[in-house]
C-alpha cells in the first residue's frame, strides 16, 4: 500500500513548509505539526500513513509523542520516523525504546528523506 | 617526607644536646681546675701571709720581748745598782755613829731582807683553786683582762750583813757582830789569814781612804765544786755538785760576802778606825736567782737546765751570780786565792805546755782573745771539779766578750747567740753603782745578763704559726675535698643532664612524630584529596568534593578546590550543554540548506541547467564538509571528556575493515587508490564500539587515500603481536616527516607544507581515531617512510615515501573457533 498522507512534526518552520511544498509537490498529503500536542491531534485526526518526527518540540516532546501514539489503539501501527538533530547513540536508543520505527539524524538530504518514506510504501 | 623532615628536626636536636653536655662538662671540669688553682694559689697566698706575718710577727714579738726583757735586765741591774747605794748609806749611818756593840747589834738586828724561802714548798691557799680572779665585775673593765696572783714563794728574813765589825787603826778588830750576836772573835785583819776566805785586803784599801770615801769589794766566797755532763738531753748536773736550783735543789749555795769599809772620825774629827759591813751575796744573788725571762716571770728555784734565767757579772767580768752556784767565781778558802777560771780545752793545753802554775798562767791570759764556740771546754777543769766563769779568759763563750764590750759605756743590749743547739737571745745591762773602785769604769758594779730561749718567745709566735699551718692545711684538705665534690657534682650532673638531654631528645622526637601526624592529617591527607581531586578532574570527572574540616589555611584551600571544581564542572557542563546545544542548533539551519539544495539537485524543485547545478554541487559540498566539521568537533570534544558512550561488544576485525573499506571505496575509485586487505581468518575479535572502530579504520583509510598521489596502493592487515591485536594500515604517500609523527594525531594538524594543494577533512581524522582507540585501552603511533622492503608489493620511491599507521589493543579474546 502506498504511503499517500504524512504527518511532519518539527517545531522549525521553515523545515515545514519546505517539506509540506515538496511532497505535495509529488501528490502526498501532508498535515503538519508545531508542537507535541496538535502532532497527537493530527495523529488522532487525520490518522496519517507515517509521521517524521522530531524530538525537539515544544508543548510536548517527541519522545512523549511517539509513547503515546504507540500506545493508542488508533494510531499504534502508524509507522514513526524519528528525525532529529540529537545524534548521540543513547538518544537513539531512547527514540527506539519509545517506539520509534526508525531514527534518523539531521541534516537529512531531502531526496534520502524521500527514500525512507518511500521504503514503508508496501508495509 | 615524614622520616627527612624527622631526620632533619632530630638531628640538631641531638647534636645540640651532645655539644651543649659536653660544653657544660668541659666547663664543670674547667671551672673545677680554676677553683682548685686558685684555691691553690689562695693557699699558696695564705701560707706565704701566714709565714711572712709570722716572720714579722715573730721579728716584732722578738723585738717587743728583746724590749722587754732588756727593760727587765735595765731594771734589775738600777735596782741591784739601788741596793747598794743602800749598803753605802748603812755604812755612812754606821760610820757616823759612836762605834759601840750595842749600836750596831742593834743595827744588824734591824738590817734584815727577804730572801725566797727554796727549801719548804710554796704558799698554797686552800682555796686557791677556785680563787683567780677571771674577770671584773665592773663589764667596762673586762676588755683583756689579764691577771696573775702574787708569787706564791714563801720568804724568809735573812740578815742583810754577815758581819758588823769596827776596825782599829792597825787593822784589829774592836767590835765585831757577827752570826747574830756579839762576837768576841777579835781578829787583826790586816793579816789576809784572818779574813773571809782568806782572800780579803780590804784593809789595805781602807788604810788609803780619806774622810767619806768608801772601799767596796768584790764578792769573796768560797769556790764550789760542780760537775757538768752532757747528754743527749742536755747538760745534767751530778748529784754531788754543788746547788743548781732546780737541777740539785739540795746542793750547796755559794756563801758569799761583799765588804764595805769606810773610816770612822771622832768628835775630834781624828780618825779613829774602820767600821765595815760585810753584806751576805746571797742578797745579791736575789735579785737574779728568780728571774725566768718566761711567762712565769719568776721561779722559785732557778733552773740552769732551762737556758732561761739571770746572771751577775762583776766589773771585770766574773760570775758572780748564776742559776748555778758552782760557776760563781770564788776562792781556794786554803790559799786565798782566786780560782782560776774555766778555759778552753785548748787554752787548758796551751796553760800545760806552759809550765806555769794555771792561776799564773790564767793571770797573763789575754782577755777575751780568740773567742769562739768552735771550741770546747776544757774536759780536765770539769773533772775536777772547779769551772768558774770568768769571762775574761771564758774562750769557748763568745758572749761574754759581747756582754763585756756591751756594758762598756754604762749601757744595755741584747743579741742573739747559738748555744749549745739553742738560738738564745742574751740581754745585758750595766749596774749603775760606781762606788770605790767601781766607779773606775763606766761600767759601774758589773752587769746584769738574761738569757732567753728565743723558741720560748717564738712560742707564742710558733703556736700561732703552727696554728695557722694547721688551719691552711685544713684549708688545703677542705679545698681538695670541696674540688672533688664538685668534680663528682658536675660528672652527677652531666650524666643527669645526658639523661636529661636522651629524655629531651626522646619526647622530641615523640613530639615530631606527632607532629607529623597531626601534619599527615590536617596537611598531607587534604593535599591528597586535594591532589586525588585535581586528578579525577583532569580526568574529567568535574563532581568533586573535599570535607571542609578547619578553617585554617587547609580548609581555605579545600574551599576554594570545591569551588573551583564546581566552576570547572559547570564550565564543563556548559561546554557539553554548548556542544550539545550547538550541535542541535547547528544541524537545524544546516538541515534547512541541505533540505533545499538536495531537493533541488535531485529535480524535486524543477529542472536545473548543468551550471546551476555545478554551483549547486559546490554548496552541497560545503554543506556536507560543514556537517562532517561538526560531526567530528563534537565528537573529538565528547571524546576528550572521555564523555563518548562507547556499545562495547565482541567485534570480528574482520567485517568492520570490510565495511570501512566499503565505506571509503567511492573515495579511494576517485583517486584510483588499490585497497588491499589481510586479514587471517582466525583473527580474534576485539571487545570494543563496533560503528567507532569502523569510523577509526575508515579515517586511517582516509587520510591514507587523502595524502597518497592518485594511483597509490593501501595496504590493511589484522594480526597478533605479543598478545596484542594489532591492525596496520600502509600507504605509499608522501609520508610524514618525522617532526610530525606525534603531530599528526593532533587537531587541525593538515601537514600544508607537504602538500602542494589542500586536502579536504578537517584535520581531525586521526585524532578522533586516536581518541577513540585510546579510549579502548588500545595504542596508535605511526612510522614514515616505509623501510625499503619491508612491504614488498607496496611501489615506493621518489615522492612516494610511504606511512604505516599501527593500532595496538591490548585485549586478546579467544579465537572464534
Amino acid at each position: 500500500m502506498k504511503i499517500r498522507k504524512i504527518l511532519i512534526v518539527d517545531d522549525e518552520q521553515i523545515i515545514l513548509s519546505y517539506l509540506e511544498k515538496k511532497f505535495t509537490k509529488l501528490d502526498y498529503s501532508v498535515y503538519l505539526a508545531g508542537d507535541g500536542e496538535e502532532a497527537v491531534k493530527q495523529a488522532f485526526l487525520n490518522n496519517p500513513d507515517i509521521i517524521l518526527l522530531d524530538i525537539k518540540l515544544p508543548k510536548l516532546n517527541g519522545i512523549d509523542v511517539c509513547k503515546k501514539l504507540k500506545a493508542d489503539e488508533r494510531t499504534k501501527n502508524i509507522p514513526i520516523l524519528i528525525l532529529s538533530a540529537r545524534a548521540q547513540a543513547s538518544e537513539i536508543e531512547i527514540g527506539i525504546a519509545a517506539g520509534a520505527d526508525k531514527y534518523l539524524c539531521k541534516p537529512m538530504s531531502f531526496p534520502d528523506i524521500l527514500s525512507e518514506i518511500r521504503a514503508y510504501d508496501n508495509k | 617526607m615524614l622520616v627527612s623532615y624527622l631526620i632533619l628536626s632530630i638531628i640538631p636536636l641531638i647534636i645540640m644536646g651532645y655539644i651543649a653536655n659536653k660544653n657544660l662538662r668541659d666547663t664543670g671540669l674547667q671551672a673545677v681546675l680554676r677553683a682548685e688553682e686558685m684555691g691553690s694559689h689562695n693557699l699558696q697566698a695564705a701560707e706565704y701571709i701566714g709565714k711572712t706575718s709570722i716572720a714579722d710577727s715573730v721579728v716584732a714579738l722578738d723585738r717587743k720581748s728583746t724590749e722587754a726583757i732588756e727593760l727587765r735586765t735595765v731594771e734589775l741591774a738600777a735596782r741591784i745598782a739601788d741596793f747598794l747605794y743602800e749598803r753605802d748609806k748603812d755604812l755612812r749611818v754606821l760610820a757616823s755613829i759612836k762605834p759601840d756593840s750595842r749600836h750596831y747589834l742593834d743595827i744588824y738586828r734591824l738590817s734584815n731582807r727577804d730572801v725566797i724561802d727554796t727549801e719548804r714548798p710554796p704558799v698554797t691557799d686552800t682555796n686557791k683553786a677556785d680563787s683567780p680572779i677571771m674577770t671584773s665585775s665592773n663589764p667596762e673593765n673586762r676588755d683583756a683582762w689579764r691577771h696573775l696572783p702574787p708569787c706564791p714563794a714563801r720568804k724568809l728574813s735573812r740578815p742583810l750583813y754577815k758581819e758588823i765589825t769596827f776596825i782599829d787603826l792597825q787593822g784589829r778588830e774592836k767590835i765585831k757582830i757577827a752570826g747574830g750576836k756579839i762576837s768576841g772573835n777579835l781578829l787583826d785583819v790586816s793579816r789576809k789569814e784572818n779574813t773571809y776566805c782568806r782572800a780579803e785586803n780590804y784593809f789595805t784599801h781602807l788604810k788609803k781612804l780619806h774622810k767619806g770615801e768608801i772601799y767596796v769589794s768584790r764578792v769573796i766566797g768560797e769556790q764550789l765544786k760542780g760537775w757538768l755532763y752532757n747528754t743527749p738531753e742536755g747538760i745534767k748536773i751530778s748529784p754531788e755538785s754543788s746547788y743548781a736550783g732546780r737541777e740539785n735543789p739540795s746542793g750547796k749555795k755559794f756563801a758569799g760576802i761583799i765588804r764595805w769599809g769606810t773610816p770612822v772620825y771622832n768628835e775630834k774629827n781624828e780618825k779613829a778606825g774602820y767600821v765595815t759591813l760585810a753584806l751576805d751575796h746571797t742578797h745579791i744573788m736575789e735579785f737574779t736567782d728568780h728571774v725566768s725571762p718566761t711567762e712565769e716571770r719568776f721561779t722559785i728555784l732557778s733552773d740552769g737546765g732551762s737556758g732561761n734565767y739571770a746572771f751577775i757579772w762583776d766589773n771585770e767580768a766574773r760570775c758572780i751570780s748564776h742559776a748555778r752556784d758552782f760557776f760563781i767565781c770564788g776562792f781556794n778558802p786554803q790559799t786565798g786565792k782566786a780560782v782560776p777560771g774555766w778555759l778552753s780545752e785548748q787554752t787548758y793545753n796551751e796553760y800545760k805546755k806552759s809550765g806555769l802554775t794555771l792561776e799564773e798562767f790564767v793571770e797573763q791570759l789575754p782577755s777575751f782573745s780568740n773567742f769562739t764556740q768552735v771550741k770546747s771546754a776544757s774536759i780536765e777543769q770539769i773533772k775536777s771539779g772547779f769551772i768558774p766563769l770568768d769571762c775574761r779568759v771564758l774562750d769557748n763563750a763568745p758572749q761574754c766578750q759581747g756582754w763585756h764590750e756591751g756594758t762598756e759605756d754604762g749601757g744595755s743590749g741584747s743579741f742573739l747567740i747559738l748555744w749549745s743547739g739553742l738560738w738564745k737571745l742574751t740581754t745585758y745591762s750595766a749596774i749603775p753603782y760606781y762606788t770605790g773602785d767601781y766607779g773606775k769604769s763606766k761600767r759601774g758594779f758589773g752587769y746584769v745578763t738574761i738569757g732567753a730561749n728565743v723558741d720560748d718567745f717564738h712560742r707564742d709566735a710558733n703556736i700561732t704559726r703552727a696554728n695557722i699551718e694547721k688551719s691552711l692545711r685544713e684549708q688545703g684538705r677542705k679545698i681538695i675535698s670541696e674540688n672533688n665534690k664538685t668534680r663528682e657534682l658536675i660528672k652527677e650532673n652531666a650524666s643527669t643532664n645526658r639523661l636529661l638531654f636522651i629524655l629531651i631528645a626522646v619526647m622530641a622526637c615523640l613530639a615530631v612524630i606527632s607532629i607529623s601526624l597531626l601534619l599527615s592529617l590536617t596537611i598531607t591527607r587534604p593535599l591528597r584529596q586535594l591532589t586525588h581531586g585535581a586528578v579525577e578532574i583532569s580526568r574529567g570527572n568535574y563532581e568533586q568534593s573535599i570535607r571542609v574540616k578547619s578553617q585554617d589555611e587547609i580548609g581555605q584551600l579545600a574551599k576554594s578546590f570545591n569551588e573551583m571544581a564546581k566552576t570547572v564542572s559547570e564550565v564543563d557542563k556548559m561546554k557539553s550543554d554548548f556542544v550539545t546545544t550547538a550541535s542541535h542548533e547547528l544541524r537545524t539551519p544546516i538541515q534547512a540548506m541541505l533540505l533545499g539544495i538536495s531537493g533541488i539537485l535531485e529535480g524535486y524543485s524543477g529542472k536545473i541547467d548543468g551550471e546551476v547545478r555545478e554551483d549547486l554541487e559546490l554548496a552541497k559540498t560545503g554543506i556536507e564538509r560543514l556537517m562532517n566539521l561538526i560531526s567530528n568537533l563534537l565528537d573529538l570534544s565528547r571524546i576528550e571528556a572521555q564523555k563518548i558512550e562507547f556499545t562495547v561488544s565482541q567485534v570480528s576485525l574482520a567485517e568492520i575493515i570490510d565495511r570501512a573499506i566499503a565505506e571509503v571505496s567511492d573515495l579511494a575509485q576517485k583517486h584510483r587508490h588499490t585497497i588491499v586487505k589481510y586479514v587471517p581468518a582466525d583473527i580474534p575479535d576485539i571487545e570494543a564500539d563496533h560503528d567507532r572502530m569502523i569510523q577509526v579504520i575508515i579515517n586511517l583509510l582516509s587520510n591514507s587515500i587523502k595524502y597518497s598521489p592518485d594511483g597509490g596502493k593501501i595496504i590493511i592487515r589484522a594480526g597478533e603481536k605479543e598478545g596484542k591485536t594489532v591492525l596496520t594500515v600502509i600507504d605509499n604517500g608522501y609520508g610524514i616527516p618525522s617532526w610530525a609523527k606525534e603531530e599528526v594525531f593532533k587537531k587541525f594538524f593538515q601537514a600544508d607544507n607537504i602538500m602542494s594543494h589542500k586536502v579536504g577533512g578537517s584535520g581531525l581524522g586521526l585524532t578522533i581515531a586516536k581518541g577513540i582507540v585510546e579510549n579502548h585501552g588500545g595504542y596508535i603511533y605511526c612510522e614514515s617512510p616505509v623501510p625499503e622492503g619491508e612491504f614488498p608489493e607496496l611501489p615506493l620511491g621518489g615522492e612516494r615515501k610511504g606511512a604505516i599507521f599501527v593500532i595496538e589493543f591490548p585485549t586478546v579474546h579467544n579465537p572464534r573457533t
